[in-house]
C-alpha cells in the first residue's frame, strides 16, 4: 500500500496545501482513508509526517477542510511557526499524526482529567532520517507522553521509523532512554515550554511527565481509533470536522466523497508555485531559565 | 613604489590588494563601512564550490588579507564618519561568516588558495559536515573568522601551551539573525574561549552582530550569561564534543573552560593581528613580500616599475601554478620591464618577491591595468 502527495498553492503562504492520493491515483483523506495499521499483527502503524525534524512551520492535517489536506496553521491571521526554544531548533523529531484516530473533545480522559483536543493522535518519530512533509511512514510504537496542552488531552506517542537502522534495537520506552540518552527529557522540556514565547504558560502533564510504555501507548492509540470509528460512523457528532472520505464510508453515506467530488476540491485550489519567504523572526532563539 | 601588471586574459586580472595602499600602514578602521559582494563558483555541496569576495566596485579581494579587521561605526547615508579615537572597549570588528547557524557544511576561508575563497573542507577525500551532537543541530552560532588575523603555528601560546592552528582567529556570533556564508558583518566582541583543538591553540571569540536588537545591551561575557542563559555552557559543550562522532577525543580548554572577558579577547585579537602582519610582510633572508595575482590561463604579465622610485638592485619573480609548484624564476637587475608568459593549467598565482631596501619594508601594490 503506497501513498503519494500533490502540492498545491505556494509553500510558506496561506494557499499551500498537500493533498493525498492512494496507489490507484484516487484522492484520499490522510485523516480517514489511510489505514491506522500498516501491519496489525506486528503493531506497526502508519504515520503521516506533518513537520520534518528541525523545521518550524506548524503544518497540520486540516481536519475541518474537505479531503483534510496538510496546511500551515494560522493564528491571528498569521502563518504559524513554532519558536526555537533554546537549546532546541524547531521540532526535535519528525512530527505528525496517526490516521484514523481522534481525541474526542466530548470525552474526558480518566488519566489526564481533560477532554480530547479534537485532532488525530500526535506522534514524535525519533529516527535519524529527517522525513519530508507529507511522507507516510511505518512506525513502531515505543511509548507515550500524556501532555495537557492548554487544558486539553494531547497524547504524544513516541515512535521509530521501521526503516531506521536502530529500529530493531528499539522496542520499548526503556530502549529509548538507553540508546538516545537525553532525548526523552528534551521531549518533555520541549512540550512544556514551546508555547511560552507566544505568551502562553508552560504546559502540564499527567503522570508527572513520565513516559508510559509501549503497551500503554498501543492501548491509548486503540482507544482513539475507537473514537474515530464512532465519528466516521456518525455515532459521534462531527461538529466542524470534515469527515468526507473516499475509501471508508459506503456510497450513499453523507460522508462519502465520489472521486469527482474529491478532484473538484483539489482543482479549486491554485496550482503549485514558488515558495514564499520565511520571516527572519522565525530564526530567533528564545532563552529563559527553566 | 608600485608595480603594475598588465594582463590579457579572458577574465581580466583579478588581484589582491593588501589593506592599506601606499606607505607601510594597514587600514585600521575609520572611514567608510565597507560593502562586499560575493561570487559563487561551482556547484554548492561539491568539492569545486568556491565563494569569492569582491569590493562594491567589483575588484576581487581576499577575505583573509584584504578585509580590514577593525571596523568603523555605522554610517548614515554613506557619509564617512569623522575619525574618532576609540578606546579598546568600543572597538568593532569585521567578521567573515563561514557557517550559518544551524547548518552543518564545514565551510572555511581557504588559506592556501589564491584569493582565499570560502570552500567546503574535505577530509579523507570527502566533503566535511559537522555532526549534530545532541541536543545541538549543526553549529549553534553563526561561525566564521576575523580577517587579518592569524594563529601562528610557530608560536606557543603561554595560556594554552600549544601552537597556533595556522588559521585566522575564529568567531562565534550569537545574534538572532542566521547569516549566510560569505556575509561580512560588523561585530562587537564580548569574550573568548581558549579551546585546544587536537592539541593546537584555537581561540573562539564570542561576539554579537552590531545590527542585532540586543547588541546595545550586550557589553560583556556576563551580559551574555544573563540574557542568553545556557548559550555559553552549550558553547563549551559543543566544542568539547563536536569531533567525537568522527572518532576524535573530547577537546580540552585552557582556563578550565572558563570564558575570558572582552578586554582579554581584544588582546588575543590584537596579538593574532600582529602575527598576521608579520606573515603578510614575511621577510626571508632575501627580503620578500608576497603578493598573489590570479588569472585564468593563458595570461601574460608585463611588469614594470612606475613612479620613478628607486627599485631594488635585484629582484626575483616566481610564477607558480596553483599553490606552490614553481615553474619559472627570473632574476633581474636594473629598472627594466619584465615580460612573462604562462600556461597554467587551472589557476595560476604570481608571487612577486621584493627586497627590503635600506631596511624599510617595501610596500608594493599590484593593480589592474586595462
Amino acid at each position: 500500500m503506497s501513498f503519494s502527495t500533490e502540492e498545491r498553492g505556494n509553500p510558506n503562504t496561506l494557499s499551500y496545501r498537500v493533498f493525498y492520493k492512494n496507489s490507484d491515483g484516487k484522492y484520499i483523506s490522510p485523516f480517514h482513508d489511510i489505514p491506522m495499521y500498516a501491519d496489525e499483527a506486528q503493531n506497526v502503524f502508519h504515520m503521516v509526517v506533518e513537520v520534518p525534524r528541525w523545521t518550524n512551520a506548524k503544518m497540520e492535517i486540516a481536519t475541518k477542510d474537505p479531503l483534510n489536506p496538510i496546511k500551515q496553521d494560522v493564528k491571528k491571521g498569521n502563518l504559524r511557526y513554532v519558536a526555537n526554544v533554546f537549546p532546541h531548533k524547531g521540532y526535535i523529531w519528525n512530527y505528525g499524526a496517526i490516521p484514523q484516530t481522534w481525541e474526542d473533545p466530548g470525552h474526558k480522559d480518566c488519566d489526564t482529567g481533560c477532554c480530547g483536543d479534537n485532532d488525530p493522535i500526535d506522534v514524535c518519530e525519533i529516527g535519524s532520517k529527517v522525513c519530508s512533509r507529507g511522507d507516510v511512514i511505518k512506525v513502531k510504537v515505543l511509548g507515550v507522553l500524556a501532555m495537557i496542552d492548554e487544558g486539553e488531552t494531547d497524547w504524544k506517542v513516541i515512535a521509530i521509523n521501521v526503516d531506521d537502522p536502530e529500529a530493531k534495537n528499539l522496542n520499548d520506552i526503556g530502549d529509548v532512554q538507553k540508546l538516545k540518552p537525553g532525548y526523552l527529557e528534551a521531549t518533555v522540556d520541549w512540550f512544556r515550554r514551546y508555547k511560552v514565547p507566544d505568551g502562553k504558560p508552560e504546559n502540564q502533564f499527567a503522570f508527572n511527565g513520565e513516559f508510559k510504555d509501549k503497551d500503554f501507548a498501543i492501548k491509548t492509540i486503540k482507544s482513539t481509533h475507537e473514537f474515530w470509528k464512532a465519528l466516521i460512523s456518525q455515532q459521534t457528532k462531527a461538529g466542524e470536522l470534515n469527515c468526507k472520505n473516499t475509501c471508508v464510508s459506503e456510497a450513499g453515506s453523507v460522508f462519502c466523497f465520489s472521486p469527482e467530488e474529491a478532484k473538484a476540491v483539489v482543482d479549486s485550489t491554485s496550482p503549485c508555485g514558488d515558495a514564499g519567504s520565511v520571516p527572519d523572526s522565525v530564526d530567533k532563539w528564545f532563552y529563559y531559565e527553566k | 613604489m608600485r608595480v603594475l601588471f598588465r594582463s590579457s586574459t579572458r577574465l581580466g586580472c583579478v588581484l589582491l590588494r593588501a589593506a592599506g595602499s601606499g606607505g607601510s600602514g594597514f587600514s585600521t578602521g575609520g572611514g567608510r563601512m565597507m560593502q562586499y559582494r560575493i561570487e559563487e563558483r561551482g556547484r554548492a555541496h561539491s568539492p569545486e564550490y568556491r565563494i569569492y569576495f569582491k569590493t562594491a566596485s567589483g575588484k576581487y579581494i581576499s577575505p583573509f588579507h584584504d578585509i580590514p579587521l577593525f571596523s568603523s561605526e555605522h554610517q548614515e547615508n554613506d557619509v564617512p564618519a569623522k575619525k574618532q579615537k576609540r578606546s579598546d572597549s568600543e572597538l568593532l570588528f569585521n567578521m567573515v561568516v563561514e557557517v550559518p547557524r544551524w547548518s552543518n557544511a564545514k565551510m572555511e576561508i581557504s588559506t592556501k588558495e589564491p584569493l582565499n575563497p570560502i570552500k567546503q573542507d574535505v577530509k579523507k577525500g570527502k566533503l566535511r559536515y559537522v555532526a549534530n551532537v545532541f541536543p545541538h543541530k549543526g553549529y549553534i552560532w553563526n561561525y566564521g573568522a576575523l580577517p587579518q588575523t592569524w594563529e601562528d603555528p610557530n608560536h606557543t601560546d603561554k595560556d594554552t601551551g600549544c601552537c597556533g592552528d595556522n588559521d585566522p582567529v575564529d568567531v562565534c556570533e550569537i545574534g538572532s539573525q542566521v547569516c549566510s556564508a560569505g556575509q561580512v558583518i560588523q561585530v562587537k566582541v564580548l569574550g573568548v574561549l581558549a579551546l585546544i583543538d587536537e592539541g593546537e591553540t584555537d581561540w573562539k571569540i564570542i561576539a554579537i552582530n552590531t545590527s542585532d536588537p540586543d547588541a546595545p545591551k550586550l557589553n560583556s561575557i556576563e551580559d551574555v550569561r544573563v540574557s542568553r542563559p545556557g548559550q555559553l555552557e552549550a558553547t563549551v559543550d559543543w566544542f568539547r564534543k563536536y569531533k567525537i562522532p568522527d572518532g576524535k577525543p573530547e577537546n580540552k580548554f585552557a582556563f578550565n573552560g572558563q570564558f575570558k572577558d572582552k578586554d582579554f579577547a581584544i588582546e588575543v585579537i590584537k596579538s593574532t593581528h600582529n602575527y598576521w602582519k608579520a606573515l603578510i610582510y614575511k621577510q626571508t633572508k632575501c627580503g620578500e613580500i608576497m603578493w598573489l595575482l590570479n588569472t585564468e590561463n593563458p595570461c601574460h604579465f608585463l611588469l614594470k616599475w612606475i613612479n620613478g622610485t628607486s627599485c631594488p638592485s635585484d629582484y626575483i619573480i616566481k610564477i607558480s601554478v596553483g599553490v606552490s609548484a614553481e615553474i619559472q624564476t627570473r632574476r633581474h637587475s636594473r629598472k627594466r620591464p619584465a615580460f612573462f608568459q604562462t600556461q597554467p593549467t587551472v589557476w595560476s598565482s604570481v608571487l612577486v618577491l621584493h627586497l627590503r631596501i635600506r631596511n624599510t619594508p617595501v610596500h608594493s601594490g599590484a593593480e589592474e591595468h586595462s
